[in-house]
């Protein structure tokens, strides 16, 4: 059997007195597409968070690939190299064009030279379908635009996992679809993906797993079918059914 | 579009000539003039000095012409009693232009030595700043206290206190005056760069603050988003906070440079002839202040106004749409 490319087993994390996550465990392997789903302060951010080790955690055991992410001699730097991560809001280095927002991981970060690092990045921009803009400046960009270059620039670290942390819930509706679609793609490429998201198009056609997480620990965990149309837990079903009617009022 | 636009824009007409002529021009022009001045002033003193021809601060102006009209409008005045104090004044100040002409030489010279003064310590504080404010926001907290005593001390005591400090109160002349070279030629002698040791220690207090502001201001996911790339945090404040936040400070750092130009004056207490220095020096000589003070202040405007300028160039240089301001 092979181990999973990811497994977070009894995991604790606290800010002061109030505790986050409640003992979540979750395994993914190779090529998985995972969705957290569930209320806003219910963990999910936290949890992807400390997955690479933005946030640290109180107690438990993640591993990537076997290897122990949370020990305290683990080089997190070489941790990061490995799990890309996407920002709800973004964050791309404002002061860089979209080349240079992708191109300076693999420079700075994996020792790549110049023209390499530029070859590669151009095909990345070009695989979020954004090759036109690689010398614009992110506020010349459209949120739909950054988000991709917030993909590409992920992407462009051969990362073995990718962190989505609610990429489009700061994008206007039409510009959600854009992002989805790259998104999608990368899935069927069979890229590993953690993703933090309400975008039921998105978990419906392309997650393998979704994790329905409230109140600190992880209350369902399926296939998409049977999470969506078999709930078995009560929570599971009020939040669903809860989120259903703010898609359909939106 | 309107036809009001369509007259405007691609032909102007000729009030708007004239209004370029009289608005934007004369700055242009007595800058133009000023730094022609100043540069062939140089060039004869300190380049072509001692070749045969030139001579060490001779005048470009002949005095004569001045003297000569201010004559003839002296005696234009006489007749007319009181009326003619206008006249008298013009009479007078001609008289001073004459006069001028001859201070002239000692003063470009005093201009040469207080922008080199500006220039290595705004220079020179710079990088003690940069690391400075990226302790006070990203140090650890003995750090980010050592950094702000720092700070709060040369902040709140008077500058000229700091150089009569290090100028009589330490032994920096004597071991600046043991370094070769210096006072050797070209090279200033050890008060200026006892000066240039206290400016810079001054305005690197003064610079941290302003980068720390900057610093501050830049977003906190960007940090996050170099961390999440594997960047070290060292790694991303120099590659991602510091280049952003450096644009965001220009204009408060322009208005440094600005404040050293002027403050570099206070040199002159500790025997550095530079502009101001030069100028109190002919004064005490020849009783002429007010008129040597504002002529001194026209210079200073000048300097000052050339270094905005050179800054705006800088500012729109570095522009980057999204940081910091950017022009339409």
């Amino acid at each position: 059997m092979t181990q999973p490319l990811l497994s977070i087993d009894d995991l604790h994390k606290s800010y002061g007195s109030e505790e986050v996550l409640e003992g979540v465990g979750l395994e993914m392997d190779q090529g998985d597409v995972t969705v957290l789903i569930g209320p806003s302060g219910s963990g999910k951010s936290t949890l992807l968070r400390c997955v690479n080790r933005l946030t640290e955690i109180n107690s438990g055991r993640i591993a990537l690939d076997g290897q122990d992410v949370t020990g305290a001699e683990t080089d997190v730097n070489e941790l990061r190299k490995q799990v890309g991560m996407v920002f709800q809001d973004f964050n791309l280095f404002a002061h860089l064009t979209a080349l240079e927002n992708v191109t300076l991981g693999p420079k700075k970060v994996l020792g790549m030279d110049a023209a390499d690092a530029e070859a590669a990045g151009r095909n990345h921009l070009e695989q979020v379908g954004l090759l036109e803009q690689a010398d614009s400046y992110p506020a010349e960009l459209s949120g739909g635009q950054k988000q991709r270059v917030g993909i590409a620039r992920a992407l462009a670290m051969d990362p073995e996992l990718l962190l989505f942390d609610e990429p489009t819930s700061a994008l206007d509706p039409e510009l959600v679809g854009e992002v989805v679609e790259v998104m999608r793609d990368l899935a069927d490429e069979g890229i590993t993906m953690l993703v933090v998201s309400h975008e039921m198009d998105f978990a419906r056609s392309a997650a393998s797993d979704i994790v329905f997480l409230d109140d600190g620990e992880i209350v369902e965990h399926g296939p998409p079918e049977q999470l969506f149309q078999n709930p078995t837990a009560d929570r599971t079903e009020q939040f669903l059914s809860r989120l259903h009617a703010h898609e359909e009022t939106a | 579009m309107s036809t009001a636009e369509s007259t405007t824009s691609p032909n102007p007409g000729l009030w708007d000539r004239i209004g370029t002529v009289f608005t934007v021009r004369p700055l242009t022009v007595g800058l133009a003039l000023f730094w022609v001045w100043v540069l062939a002033r140089w060039t004869t003193d300190f380049v072509l000095a001692g070749v045969s021809g030139f001579d060490r601060g001779t005048p470009f102006i002949p005095a004569a012409p001045f003297l000569t009209t201010a004559d003839a409008v002296a005696s234009l005045a006489t007749p007319l009693g009181a009326a003619g104090a206008p006249l008298v004044w013009v009479a007078d100040t001609l008289r001073f232009t004459a006069d001028a002409t001859a201070y002239l030489p000692a003063l470009a010279h005093g201009i040469w030595t207080t922008i080199l003064l500006t220039v290595f310590s705004v220079c020179l504080g710079f990088t003690l700043a940069l690391p400075l404010s990226v302790v006070r926001v990203y140090g650890g907290r003995w750090a980010r206290w050592l950094a702000l005593s720092y700070t709060e001390l040369i902040r709140g005591t008077p500058l000229l206190a700091q150089l009569f400090v290090l100028y009589f109160a330490t032994s920096l002349t004597q071991v600046l005056r043991g370094v070769p070279g210096v006072g050797v030629g070209f090279v200033p002698a050890q008060a200026f760069w006892v000066a240039v040791i206290s400016f810079t220690l001054n305005s690197a207090a003064y610079q941290s603050e302003y980068l720390r502001a900057s610093l501050e201001s830049v977003d906190g996911g960007q940090l996050t988003a170099a961390r999440a790339i594997g960047l070290s945090k060292l790694e991303g404040i120099r590659y991602v906070v510091v280049p952003q936040g450096l644009r965001l400070a220009l204009p408060s750092w322009t208005n440094e440079l600005v404040y050293l130009i002027k403050y570099s004056s206070l040199a002159s207490f500790i025997t550095v002839q530079e502009l101001y220095g030069r100028t109190s020096t002919i004064a005490n000589e020849t009783y002429q202040y007010t008129e040597l003070f504002v002529l001194v202040a026209i210079l200073y405007l000048a300097l000052v106004v050339s270094a905005s300028a050179l800054m705006d160039r800088v500012e729109s240089h570095a522009a980057t749409a999204g940081v910091g301001h950017t022009r339409q």
